[in-house]
């Protein structure tokens, strides 16, 4: 009997060509350098060795063994101590972690936090549940924050001028003397700079400030401002996703950007959660306008590419559309009128008809850049919608403006926070303001080594102080709805740091200690100012009843000027500016978490680069030669990032902007406005620390930033979008690290979509393929439930004796009692991809938890990268045949793939030392002590899920990781080497040469498990009860797309997301048999819409592949008839 | 062979055909086994035996710490192990006691002991006594008290008679196997929970234990993990 051979079904002649889902150009384009690349298991040169030779490798190695040998060092274990406590803290038990109610600062909102703590080392952050608008979710750079805490190039003293270090006694010395020179002259003279800051505490010491120094002037810059329609409106309008069901985005990333987006992102997605008929038809629907692919846009039912430039005028023509279907026609009327330009179009008439029958739950949200006309224009709409928004009055914007300290220079400057040295708008020269300043004091969290600012400062003879983090601070603030959190220090200051309001207080003439600052703030915003209110406040983190109080008096005013919509062409472009999902504005540009976190969409990590759309890539001719691909030889193959020797390699361009030139790596984004260039900020830094600046320079002394500073570009009034840039091609090229083509799946069924109104007559639409032919890998076993599947390993319809899994009881006590024993609980999870936002926070989250190394931008060249959780990113197009062209206007998925704990494990099949095993939970255990680097778990791993130690990355320090035991160590016993410090006790520190992936967070299970057996002692009362467990991803996700728990229990919540229609396995055909399973994505279509795409993509690909429609064998399955729906699906059931 | 046939043929000439460095064979083997004997009884030694897992391994402590004396069987005081170790029923990590903890007592008694010193130093300081580890495994075992403690598995099985050492030694191998062995067989070793911490205890005979145990496993349910995931993460 031969061995059975899985072949994917190949396409049939006549059926649809071309695939549908691909995560790069290349792989859209299937070029040769793909294919080979694909079908490796790493990328070329991973499992290379580059800077020895292997002869030379094993020389040097055998004879450092022999070495080795002759020390004998070793032999006997050293003599280890244990120091206890000599008086034991309060609410300390050693072993046992401590969480404690925090917030994390925003510029114009908190998020509340509660972070864990080991013997009062802060190790992790989550949301504070107690706050019900993030529940335990958090977002990337919340998560990476605590990073930033052990920094190890954080400032670590204050300095004078004069170089000498300054304790705090100092410190507040100086700020007494400063304020009584203040005091003498009503602070004339004096300014402060700082950052925005939610912080009641601030805003009364700033407030306090005034009042004592009258002439002193306090200014407010942060280079990405937030909530700018509040100053043109005099009033913010909240949006509230949880009631919108018709949401119309113009310009606008509130899924992927600014403070709010954990508690947007998880209103949003309870409202797009559907599983019945009847929760599709309450299902939101999304209409993105935008010009660069934001997370927001790649959420979008309908998506209008257009440049950022024009979408002010659009927003007015929106709003004159809303106007016009509301029956007030004559102000529609001069609205249209003020707007030339640009066309009304069906697509706005479509959007805004949906919107208005939506009327009350309809909601127009506006970006942040657009005029001040288009912000009057959206509130007027919003307001002819009844839309779902809570007005609420905003703190008044601070007075006076960065370029004022230009135009009036100060005579004593006070920079808080910020970075403006680096970050201040191009007409701005920040430089002049700090020369003019007779006395500059600076404070700073990275010092003149690290930060241009600290640097600028020194030079002009300033004093640098210091900056606490926010774990080591006493502050306060507000979330997005204005409820009032504490910011308390999980540690005392690791070094002698200040925070701002021990700056400001003495310019305030107040001298008490930020605690009973923020002390006397809460007495007075809550109404019981006892001790015991006050430790409550501390414990719960939230104070109730402190939202912002809604303000009902909207002065509305349709808006005054006209528009004009500036002419793009090849010759003269539009960038969008936007802050990058790495570094943010460039604050968090020394956070390697951050840093080699992949852009959702682009998936490049560690740099920036100038994003150009395919149209403006073929005028500009920067496509590479054509290419024929033998198999089709109709299809002229284009790309431009070449594959070259497994690296991307882009073409190098420069941008000019009246006169100013930037110069850039070219990436070629489908979805991008035709004329549209997208950049991203907080790169090329000019002086910065080992993660923001290039791993080669710095070595060399050389401080050169990753990426290109788009600083230059941006200015007072036009921050965020520029006209009349022209590019220009240089002719080098330069490597991109990037992590799209890793492990590609290459176009099977993996993602699986249907439309909303699938669920009323085709609901089995996930049952795809293979699948929905054949649920063979369980036969006639297909209807056992999940936990006896989980358990019982059924063997289907083969005719081969599979091993038996069966879980007994492993004790020889039970041996013949085993009807006695529970099942133990089997352990599992689903994915909803339908709520998925692909912002990352899980991958940055299971870096945290899991002391997941960083490993740097020349190792991810290599395609070394180790977050175990990757987030593909699927295109989804098929509006044109497939190659010819680089499609415009794709729709987009994502997935996030870690380890699927098969139940039938190839990876445990072929380990030769028994490393990865299945334990009687169910999942596929690691031990990393047994684990000796063959890497064949990885080669035979269906998903790709498995991460390779190739190097030290823990132990060594990067740039020195081919120096082995000769290069500096990372972990030495120096007090200096913070990051250690950040490393989760409860999780093994992985060495060169061991295998990793995701664990399902088995220290937390394993910890719920022994909670759940102390409190049982002696009875039998030791399962684990449903939602004890969170896994860090799930934990920490915004749109609570992923379910873990106890498969064997229906009730649990993991079990009835596993119930759902929507459920499918990946790859399931292969008889993996996996934990992990995912939910289909739905999209709401409304077939109004000019350019709706009916039939989901996916499903015809297959119905191609299969030859015929899909889901033949579970509709089977399910009694229902197998070829009608789908038959009907196909031509487009809402005719 | 073809030199031997000559030979025998009387083409070679007649003598001694070994060759002179012959005669030190039968010596080369014999220093050859010696060695290979010594290093592999020096291998046992080191590898093999409890040496190797640190049985015996008695450091001396910064400061005598009789726990005859304070928790002994014919103690006076009698003190129970939680009194000292008083996370150890809520902690994976059974704590080290503090030395304000010493300092409950010894603030009435024995004050000014010279043995004392360091304590009272601490008390004072705020510095800490480095108390000298004598049960360690490896950093990739996250063995767990608390779980144990409140399942009936007493302190004895892995650390011994504790209230009958002067100085503190390591007195079970605490290698895997030793591990495994009562993960398989728990019903040896579970006894009343709130008979823990009394070391003395002791079922009144084997067959008692193991009906006893047997009990025990029935009622709570008790199925030790034998995956690696049990104690590796």
């Amino acid at each position: 009997m031969s061995k059975q051979v899985f072949n994917h079904p190949a396409p049939q002649p006549g059926e649809p060509t071309g695939p549908s889902y691909w995560r790069s150009l290349d792989e859209r384009n299937k070029t040769p350098e793909f294919r080979t690349r694909a079908e490796r298991e790493f990328v070329d040169g991973a499992a290379a060795i580059s800077t020895v030779e292997r002869r030379e490798f094993l020389l040097l190695m055998g004879a450092s063994f022999g070495l080795a040998g002759l020390g004998l060092a070793g032999c006997r274990e050293p003599r280890n101590h244990t120091l206890p406590y000599s008086k034991q803290p309060e609410n300390t038990i050693p072993g046992v972690a401590t969480y404690y109610a925090s917030s994390f600062p925003g510029e114009s909102a908190n998020q509340a936090l509660i972070v864990e703590t080991h013997q009062h080392r802060p190790t992790k952050v989550e949301g504070n549940p107690s706050h019900a608008a993030n529940g335990t979710a958090s977002s990337k750079f919340a998560q990476a924050s605590v990073l930033d805490l052990y920094d190890p190039e954080r400032a670590q003293a204050s300095q004078a001028a004069s170089g000498a270090v300054l304790s705090v006694a100092a410190v507040r010395d100086l700020l007494r003397k400063l304020s009584a020179e203040a005091k003498a002259n009503g602070g004339a003279g004096l300014a402060f700079l700082a950052r925005p800051s939610t912080s009641p505490t601030r805003a009364r010491v700033v407030a306090a400030v005034k009042a004592a120094l009258p002439q002193a002037r306090f200014v407010e810059y942060t280079p990405v401002a937030q909530n700018r329609a509040d100053a043109v409106l005099g009033f913010r309008a909240l949006p509230d996703f949880a009631k919108a069901r018709r949401i119309l985005s113009l310009d606008a990333d509130f899924l992927g950007s600014g403070d709010g987006v954990v508690e947007a992102t998880r209103a949003y997605s309870a409202a797009r959660r559907a599983d019945t008929a009847a929760e599709a038809d309450a299902m939101a629907r999304l209409y993105v306008v935008e010009s660069t692919f934001s997370l927001t846009g790649a959420a979008a039912d309908h998506r209008l590419r257009a440049a950022s430039s024009h979408i002010s005028g659009l927003a007015i023509l929106f709003a004159a559309e809303v106007l016009a279907q509301t029956g007030k026609g004559s102000d529609a009327a001069a609205l249209r009128a003020k707007v030339s330009g640009l066309s009304t179009d069906a697509w706005i008439k479509e959007s805004i008809a949906d919107l208005v029958a939506a009327k009350g739950k309809a909601l127009i949200v506006a970006g942040d850049h657009l005029s001040a006309d288009a912000h009057r224009a959206v509130a007027v709409a919003n307001a002819a919608l009844g839309a779902a928004v809570r007005y609420v009055k905003a703190a008044a914007p601070a007075t006076g403006t960065i370029a004022d300290l230009v135009s009036k220079p100060a005579a004593t400057l006070v920079i808080l926070g910020g970075n403006p040295a680096y970050d201040a708008p191009a007409d701005v020269d920040f430089a002049k303001a700090v020369k003019a300043a007779k006395q500059v004091v600076r404070l700073g969290y990275h010092g003149p080594a690290y930060d241009e600012t600290s640097a600028l400062v020194k030079d002009a003879q300033g004093t640098f102080l210091a900056a606490s983090h926010y774990l080591e601070s006493w502050s306060d603030g507000r979330t997005v709805d204005g409820t009032y959190v504490p910011v308390q220090p999980m540690i005392d200051p690791l070094f002698p740091t200040v925070t701002e309001l021990d700056v400001l207080a003495p310019f305030a003439g107040l001298t008490q200690e930020p605690y009973a600052l923020v002390r006397e703030t809460f007495n007075s915003l809550s109404k019981d100012a006892s001790d015991a209110a006050f430790a409550a406040w501390l414990a719960e983190g939230v104070l109730a009843g402190t939202q912002y109080p809604t303000y009902s008096e909207q002065l509305l005013a349709l808006p005054t000027g006209t528009f004009k919509a500036p002419e793009l062409s090849a010759k003269s472009l539009e960038v969008r500016i936007v802050p990058s999902v790495h570094a943010g504005d460039g604050l968090y540009a020394n956070n390697g978490w951050l840093a080699e976190a992949p852009d959702p969409l682009s998936k490049t990590s560690w740099q920036n680069v100038i994003l150009i759309s395919p149209k403006l890539a073929k005028e500009l001719n920067v496509e590479p030669e054509t290419q024929f691909i033998t198999e089709k030889l109709h299809a002229l193959n284009r790309n431009i990032n070449q594959l070259v020797d497994g690296r991307l390699i882009a073409k190098v361009a420069t941008l000019t902007l009246n006169g100013v030139t930037i110069k850039g790596s070219l990436f070629i984004m489908p979805g991008l406005a035709d004329y549209t260039i997208g950049l991203q900020l907080g790169f090329g830094r000019r002086i910065a620390g080992r993660v923001a600046t290039r791993v080669a320079e710095r070595l060399q002394g050389k401080l050169v930033g990753n990426g290109f500073d788009v600083y230059p570009f941006v200015t007072s009034t036009e921050p965020s979008v520029r006209t009349g840039v022209v590019l220009a091609l240089t002719g080098e090229s330069a490597p991109i690290a990037n992590m799209q083509d890793h492990w590609s799946m290459e176009g099977r069924d993996v993602v699986r979509e249907g439309n909303a109104a699938d669920l009323h007559h085709n609901e089995n639409f996930a049952k795809l393929g293979i699948d929905g032919h054949a649920p063979a890998v369980y036969g006639k076993d297909e209807k056992m439930s999940p936990a006896e599947k989980a358990i019982l390993t059924p063997r289907g319809n083969s005719a081969y004796e599979h091993p038996n899994h069966t879980v007994a009881p492993n004790v020889a006590v039970w041996q013949g009692h085993e009807d006695k024993f529970p099942l133990l609980q089997q352990w599992g999870m689903s994915i909803d991809l339908n709520t998925c936002t692909g912002c990352n926070a899980c991958v940055t989250a299971c870096q945290a938890e899991n002391n997941i190394p960083v490993v740097g931008r020349d190792q991810v060249l290599k395609g070394r990268n180790m977050q175990w959780i990757r987030l593909d990113r699927y295109f989804f197009d098929g509006r044109e045949s497939a190659g010819t062209e680089i499609p415009a206007d794709p729709q987009v998925t994502f997935m996030g793939v870690a380890c699927q704990h098969c139940e039938t494990a190839p990876c445990e099949t072929v380990c030769p030392a028994n490393a990865t095993v299945h334990d009687d939970q169910g999942l596929n255990t690691m031990a990393y002590n047994r684990c000796i680097g063959t890497r064949y778990c990885a080669n035979n791993c269906p998903y790709k899920v498995r991460r390779f130690n190739f190097l030290d990355y823990n132990k060594r320090e990067a740039g020195h990781y081919y120096e082995g035991p000769l290069g500096p160590a990372k972990l030495p016993k120096d007090p200096a080497d913070l990051p250690q410090l950040q490393k989760n006790p409860d999780v093994s520190v992985r060495m060169r040469g061991v295998m990793e992936k995701c664990t399902y967070c088995v220290q937390r299970i394993q910890e719920a498990k022994i909670q759940a057996k102390v409190r049982a002692k002696d009875s039998a009362d030791i399962n684990v009860a449903d939602g004890a467990i969170k896994v860090a991803c799930q934990q920490a996700c915004p749109a609570e797309a992923i379910e873990f728990g106890d498969i064997t229990d229906p009730k649990s919540r993991v079990s009835k997301a596993k119930a759902s229609t929507r459920t499918y396995g990946a790859l399931t055909y292969l008889n993996t048999r996996p934990r992990t399973t995912y939910q289909a994505k739905l999209r709401n279509l409304n077939p109004r819409m000019p350019g709706a795409i009916l039939v989901p993509l996916s499903r015809k690909e297959m119905a191609g592949r299969e030859g015929h429609a899909p889901a033949h064998g579970a509709a089977a399955a399910h009694g229902e008839t197998s070829h009608g729906a789908p038959a009907a699906d196909s031509h487009g059931h809402q005719k | 062979m073809r030199k031997l046939i000559n030979f025998l043929n009387g083409a070679a000439p007649r003598g001694n055909f070994f060759r002179r460095s012959v005669n030190s064979v039968p010596l080369q083997v014999l220093i050859c086994l010696l060695v290979t004997v010594a290093v592999v009884v020096a291998g046992i030694n080191e590898y093999a035996t409890n040496k190797y897992l640190n049985v015996g391994y008695t450091p001396d402590q910064p400061v005598a710490f009789d726990h005859t004396f304070h928790a002994g069987p014919d103690s006076a005081l009698g003190l129970d192990c939680r009194y000292c170790h008083n996370f150890v029923e809520k902690s994976g990590h059974s704590n080290v006691p503090t030395s304000s903890t010493c300092w409950n007592c010894h603030s009435q008694v024995k004050t000014d002991s010279p043995a004392l010193a360091l304590i009272r130093r601490s008390v004072e300081t705020g510095e800490a006594v480095r108390w000298v580890k004598v049960h360690k495994v490896p950093d990739y075992v996250y063995f767990n008290h608390a779980v144990h403690v409140n399942r009936g598995v007493s302190c004895v099985e892995c650390h011994g008679r504790i209230d009958q050492q002067v100085v503190v030694g390591q007195q079970k191998s605490l290698n895997m196997s030793f591990c495994i062995d009562c993960h398989r067989n728990p019903e040896q070793v579970l006894r009343p929970v709130d008979k823990v911490t009394d070391l003395a205890w002791k079922a009144e005979s084997p067959a008692a234990q193991a009906a006893q145990g047997t009990k025990f496993v029935h009622d709570w349910k008790v199925n030790p993990p034998q995956s690696c995931s049990g104690c590796h993460r």
